[in-house]
């Protein structure tokens, strides 16, 4: 509640600095606003920003550090007693006998790391008067529950307090400061450059803590796996054994089968979307009269806009069976859940993606030079493949490369219409499945998350974030080799 | 091809004798007129271009000078709404006839534009485009002789000899320009057609290149619109004066530079307004 008081506050003080500084500066140059350093309103910002930003930092630090400090205080205010009253209600006997002894002499210190959590949760539910705590253990913690409230409160009122003060302080110094030779301007755009170098780091420093959770549970998982076991194994089957009598589940961890099927995959798709993307990207910009292009472009904009669940039920239902038959006609043997029908489908997902970015890419290139290489006297499709697509080249392997990502992660598609069956084969028309299939089965419903079942999926996330850095590198290269720069 | 024996045989080697060449027009244009969507462009134009002259296009912005030069190539086919009429001949023939190949006629007719646009290829690679769509060379070694003499024509073969594979986007402003006349030069076109080809120039690189329209003019006809008068007098044998879509005047530019019969004309060139 007085949090957000104090926001509130911060927020009209900063609004009232801004107009006692604009007004301020003003004054001070006798009402010539031109014979200032810097435009009036940059002094009003100038106040604003020493009015508000400190109070709004000083809420963010306090807020993130307030609760450890509450709770520490918390449990080493409480008496031993206590803790033993709760310790013999909530933990198991055989346990409370071993520790009774260490809780009588040292309290809290005398528990495990996760009892202490368990009793810091009780402490809170009872302190927010929730019934998700028996009554007993409620009576025993009223205590600690009402020296956590009053914590709590004394904590609030002390940031409200402080926070205005400052804020006030704030805009009283920089208020005073104002004078017609006040470099606002610059003082204002250095702040705003911060705040630009702070969003740009929010970006970065999440793929780092991305990348860094990655690697943790991939560590943990190659404790319980060998990593060579991992890249190299050609058997997937993530089964643990739960009881040792259990039969058939000894878990094995080869990825290169799901490897194999995802690059299997994607390879179709590829195959699919980069001809249809690319003649449907030179068709539209270079033959198609401006009214079809109007028109065409957008509905080919569309497919983009359906959800993958959908053209999963697509390829389950129309092309995987229209492929069965096709290949029973010819005396193939295909299967319900094939591969061919998963990366067609995918390769049609695609499309979009390769038509929409080459059409832009192609339109890009300058008139100029389909108009030098039409007055040599070369056709249009000379000038298409000998100029414009080598020209458009780095955008259309980006155009690619965006695709490939796309196929590479995707997981509707393939859940529904490769199937599961880890096989380890490059048969088009056999199941097969892929990393982010079984990333997706493997973290769905009630887990352990200290399996090895379950900390696998870390590691193949891991190796599919490799996979496609690798893949971007690569394509970086290529595009660098052979570009044609045009001015 | 048939087209490059014809080329072969065709542009006499002797030096252009005054005489001779006024007998014999190149192109020939007969009650031109060109419509952008509604808009009239040029109305009814009527100019012989003669074999290995150069005939300098000048005028004011925007009065039909470079759809003109367009014209010439068909290069207008390719302007939404743009609509030519008239007739319009290249050795007698009609090119606006339906049954000409407008490929082959660029392929006679080669066009120089107002900003150099090398294509995103090495030196090579551009001057060697043209005689590899159209198969005019047979080997390696006579695409080799291609290249050489169509830099060497356009007076870039010094500069560039040792680097052409480097990119032709790389050289100078006038380089670029002057590959650019190679390229056209390098498929043996009959007329050369420059849209203010040293407009984007600096007057060094300007001075090349006007001599060089001098060169080609041995084995070219060439037709070239430009802004500055006095380059219109230094390079060209004819000069045609064009104002909002008229033809006012066309002939000697010696006497038009002199003695300019219209009114428009003498205003314009010396520059009373333009």
């Amino acid at each position: 509640m007085q949090t957000w008081v104090l926001i509130v506050a911060l927020l009209i003080l900063g609004l009232a600095g801004y107009y006692l500084g604009r007004s301020r500066a003003v004054a001070s140059a006798d009402g010539r606003a031109a014979s200032l350093h810097s435009v009036p309103s940059y002094y009003g910002m100038y106040v604003a920003i020493w009015a508000a930003v400190p109070g709004l930092i000083l809420v963010l630090v306090w807020l993130s550090i307030a609760p450890i400090v509450r709770d520490n205080m918390v449990l080493s205010a409480i008496p031993p007693e206590t803790v033993t009253a709760w310790a013999q209600e909530m933990l198991p006997a055989d346990l409370f006998a071993a520790e009774a002894e260490a809780i009588a002499a040292s309290g809290t210190d005398g528990l495990t790391g996760p009892q202490v959590e368990l009793l810091m949760v009780n402490i809170v539910n009872v302190a927010a008067g929730s019934s998700f705590v028996s009554p007993t253990v409620a009576g025993i913690l009223v205590g600690p529950a009402e020296h956590m409230n009053s914590l709590g409160e004394l904590s609030s009122w002390g940031l409200l307090v402080i926070g205005l003060g400052l804020a006030c302080a704030g805009l009283y110094t920089a208020r005073r400061r104002l004078a017609p030779h006040f470099r606002a301007r610059n003082r204002v755009e250095s702040i705003i450059n911060v705040f630009l170098i702070i969003c740009s780091t929010i970006a970065i420093l999440t793929t780092l803590g991305i990348v860094l959770s990655l690697l943790f549970e991939s560590a943990r998982f190659f404790g319980i796996v060998p990593i060579w076991e991992f890249l190299f194994g050609t058997q997937w089957s993530p089964q643990i054994a739960i009881r040792a009598d259990q039969v058939g589940s000894s878990g094995a961890f080869g990825a290169i089968p799901l490897f194999v099927g995802t690059l299997l995959i994607a390879a179709i798709a590829m195959l699919v979307a980069v001809p249809v993307g690319l003649m449907s990207a030179i068709y539209l910009s270079d033959y198609a009269p401006p009214r079809v292009r109007a028109s065409v472009k957008p509905v080919l904009e569309i497919l983009a806009g359906i959800p993958t669940v959908v053209y999963g039920f697509f390829a389950i239902l129309t092309v995987a069976p229209f492929i069965r038959d096709l290949g029973a006609a010819v005396g193939l043997n295909v299967s319900a859940n094939s591969a061919l029908a998963a990366g067609v489908v995918m390769g049609i997902m695609i499309v979009p993606f390769i038509s929409s970015l080459s059409d832009d890419v192609i339109n890009a290139v300058p008139q100029s030079l389909r108009d030098g290489s039409a007055a040599l006297g070369a056709t249009k499709s000379e000038t298409i493949r000998q100029v414009i697509l080598p020209a458009a080249l780095p955008g259309i392997v980006g155009a690619c490369l965006l695709a490939v990502s796309r196929a590479i992660g995707e997981t509707m598609i393939v859940v529904m219409a490769a199937g599961l069956a880890a096989n380890l084969t490059v048969n088009p028309f056999a199941a097969v499945t892929t990393v982010t299939v079984q990333i997706a089965t493997l973290l769905v419903g009630d887990q352990e998350f200290d399996s090895a079942k379950t900390l696998s999926a870390f590691a193949l996330g891991l190796m599919l974030f490799v996979v496609t850095l690798c893949l971007n590198v690569i394509a970086l290269r290529v595009v660098k080799k052979y570009r044609e720069k045009y001015d | 091809m048939s087209m490059t024996s014809e080329i072969a045989s065709e542009p006499s080697v002797s030096p252009p004798p005054q005489a001779e060449s006024e007998a014999r027009a190149k192109m020939t244009s007969r009650g031109v007129e060109v419509h952008y969507g509604a808009k009239r462009a040029l109305h009814g134009i009527d100019v012989d271009i003669l074999q290995h002259e150069v005939l300098a296009l000048i005028g004011p912005s925007g009065c039909g000078k470079s759809t003109f030069l367009r014209c010439l190539n068909r290069m207008n086919d390719t302007i939404e709404g743009c609509k030519v009429t008239g007739e319009m001949t290249l050795d007698g023939g009609n090119i606006y006839d339906k049954a000409l190949d407008v490929v082959q006629l660029r392929a006679r007719v080669g066009m120089v534009f107002q900003k150099p646009n090398p294509f995103p290829k090495s030196i090579y690679d551009n001057i060697a485009y043209g005689p590899r769509i159209h198969g005019l060379a047979g080997g390696k070694e006579e695409l080799d002789g291609i290249v050489q003499s169509s830099l060497e024509r356009a007076g870039l073969w010094e500069e560039v000899k040792d680097r052409l594979s480097e990119p032709g986007t790389g050289l100078s402003g006038g380089q670029q320009q002057r590959l650019c006349i190679a390229r056209a030069v390098a498929v043996s076109p009959e007329v050369i057609l420059m849209d203010e080809p040293c407009s984007a120039l600096d007057p060094i690189a300007t001075a090349h290149i006007e001599e060089l329209i001098d060169e080609l003019r041995v084995n070219y006809t060439i037709v070239i619109v430009t802004h500055n008068m006095q380059q219109a007098a230094r390079v060209s044998q004819k000069t045609a004066f064009f104002h909002l879509g008229d033809l006012v005047e066309h002939k000697e530019t010696q006497e038009i530079f002199t003695n300019p019969q219209d009114e428009r004309t003498q205003g314009y060139i010396t520059g009373r307004y333009g």
